[in-house]
């Protein structure tokens, strides 16, 4: 949608753009929870674990770290005999196949249990909030109002199906209930858990090279969350970003550029050609020398880039930004590390957390703004100027910057003729998942994998760890299988947008 | 002793993710990622309606 915004120089209303703030920044801090609690809290926690708790304890554990109201020693004896009945039934759902009782789990009983806790009633919190979805977007996932020029949703105070009062008075308090499991549940848990797992700053470290295109943008287009560009962890030196500078290699990727697949190529001029020369299914292991991947591999100046929770964050911390730096702060004192422990698999974790409460404490502004500008009498959602293709030029081209919870996230576009000539989409795990380039440069899951322990290679929860700390939105089961091909161990997780 | 494990699928909304590492002594050594499905969205995009691209795009 910007893509062609921009290629048509279309300036989308004030409203539109608080709107889309509103849609992507719940969508931020719900997904983040998620990733948390059901896709990776499980690589620390033992579930089966907390069956060994004391109600009590873990309830003077949960008021020590939180005012979090459910926290008394009865709630958690429920959830323990909840919890117990579920694995007596023999049908773990969710929790099934874990590596249950591994080692490399640190967690006291206490704190398995109220991890669990927290597991659980972040189920019910998510379907709750996202809820703005459903009144801002009509349906979640894939929000059905956007439009280009604006978004597609009436503002009318005195309509009974626009956004109006009511809705507003609604969307607010989902608002206030966000930031209230934000604030007293999750980052309080996220402390606690990575206090018995300090070692895991010391690794998954990765490219030290950082994206961020930059999100939420204000009335006069400040980016709550700066783009740039860091380059060898130095956190002193924020490059300006220049997309002009992305370019895509397909040297070892399953694809192949006309002019031969050694040099990159600028996503205006992208190509898609698929050329698979892997080996035929089933297979033990892929011909790494050569292409082994459908993604191809997007590379910034030639360099290789972690995006996401990470990249925003440093850059936001380099750029100076209060908001980000006085809570990384806090949250590295509070763990007795310094900034060095960003760069790491724990810091991957805690950076998520950290811009899932500094964009949870925005909502409620936004709302205000949005509130305050329908109070004065604008209702316009949408700048119809450049609807009509015959408007159009010839021929044009733009691109497109999101930064999607899991990373930036690039379209370009090439209009001819009133139709897509070109369309290239570079998207957060096609820089962090990316294959080798033809200098043979690892991406970044690849790089930060290198020095994670491998206790038992049967069960492999090491590499988990960092994996999902990257959040690859794993949909519902991680498949392990070892050099003959047998599957070793599956790990079930809840499903997830 | 080096030894090579695989990790596959890691599933995706948008896409399955494989992953291959060198464990020697303990430790991954060198790691590969593939994805090991097309996505091809680039292809269907070309000649629409560019108003209509975000649709489409929207479900990577």
């Amino acid at each position: 949608m910007r893509s062609v915004e921009d290629a048509l120089g279309i300036r989308i209303p004030d409203n539109a753009r608080i709107l889309r703030n509103l849609i992507a920044g719940i969508q931020y801090v719900q997904d983040h929870v998620i990733h948390f609690y059901h896709l990776h809290a499980l690589d620390w926690v033992d579930v089966t674990g907390a069956l060994q708790a004391d109600p009590a304890a873990t309830a003077r554990l949960a008021q020590s770290i939180s005012d979090w109201p459910n926290s008394s020693p009865e709630y958690f004896q429920a959830v323990k005999d909840k919890l117990a009945a579920f694995v007596k039934s023999g049908q773990l759902g969710p929790f099934a196949n874990g590596y249950w009782g591994h080692p490399a789990y640190k967690l006291p009983p206490e704190a398995n249990l109220m991890a669990v806790a927290h597991y659980l009633e972040a189920l019910d919190w998510q379907r709750d909030v996202i809820r703005v979805h459903a009144i801002l977007g009509s349906k979640n996932p894939h929000p059905q109002t956007y439009l280009v020029g604006g978004m597609a949703i009436t503002l009318d105070p005195d309509s009974e199906t626009a956004i109006n009062a009511d809705k507003l008075a609604l969307i607010r308090k989902l608002f206030v209930t966000a930031k209230q499991f934000v604030d007293q549940v999750y980052i309080p848990d996220l402390l606690a858990v990575a206090s018995f797992y300090k070692e895991w700053a010391g690794y998954g470290e990765g490219l030290g090279n950082f994206l961020a295109y930059g999100e939420f943008p204000d009335a006069v287009g400040t980016l709550l969350f700066p783009s740039g560009v860091i380059l060898n962890r130095d956190l002193s030196t924020l490059h300006p970003l220049d997309h002009q500078k992305i370019g895509e290699y397909v040297t070892h990727s399953w694809y192949k550029y006309g002019a031969g697949d050694q040099a990159a190529k600028h996503p205006w001029d992208g190509e898609t050609q698929p050329n698979y020369t892997g080996p035929k299914p089933p297979y033990e292991f892929l011909e790494t020398d050569g292409k082994y991947s459908w993604l191809k591999a997007p590379r910034y100046d030639d360099k290789a880039m972690e995006v996401g929770p990470l990249a925003r964050v440093l850059v936001a911390y380099a750029a100076g930004r209060p908001e980000v730096k006085t809570l990384v702060d806090a949250v590295l004192a509070k763990l007795g590390v310094g900034p060095e422990a960003l760069f790491s698999t724990l810091g991957r974790t805690a950076a998520r957390g950290i811009e899932t409460a500094v964009i949870a404490a925005k909502l409620v502004p936004w709302l205000d703004e949005l509130a305050n500008r329908i109070a004065d009498g604008d209702l316009k959602v949408h700048n119809g100027d450049k609807w009509d293709p015959a408007t159009w030029p010839k021929e044009a081209r733009g691109w497109g910057f999101h930064e999607a919870p899991r990373g930036a996230l690039g379209h370009w576009v090439q209009i001819v003729g009133g139709k897509i000539a070109n369309y290239q989409c570079v998207v957060p795990s096609t820089w962090n998942a990316s294959p080798r380039d033809a200098k043979g440069q690892p991406g970044a899951y690849e790089a930060a994998l290198v020095g994670t322990p491998v206790t038992d290679p049967e069960q492999p929860i090491e590499i988990l760890r960092t994996i999902h700390s990257f959040d690859p939105c794993m949909a519902c089961a991680v498949h392990l299988v070892d050099a003959r091909g047998r599957e070793v161990t599956r790990i079930r997780l809840d499903g997830r947008m | 002793m080096a030894e090579r494990i695989a990790i596959d699928p890691v599933t995706r909304i948008e896409g399955h993710l494989r992953l291959e590492a060198k464990v020697e002594n303990g430790r991954v050594t060198e790691a590969w990622a593939s994805s090991t499905m097309f996505r091809g969205l680039e292809i269907i995009m070309k000649g629409r309606d560019p108003r209509e691209a975000w649709l489409m795009a929207q479900r990577i």
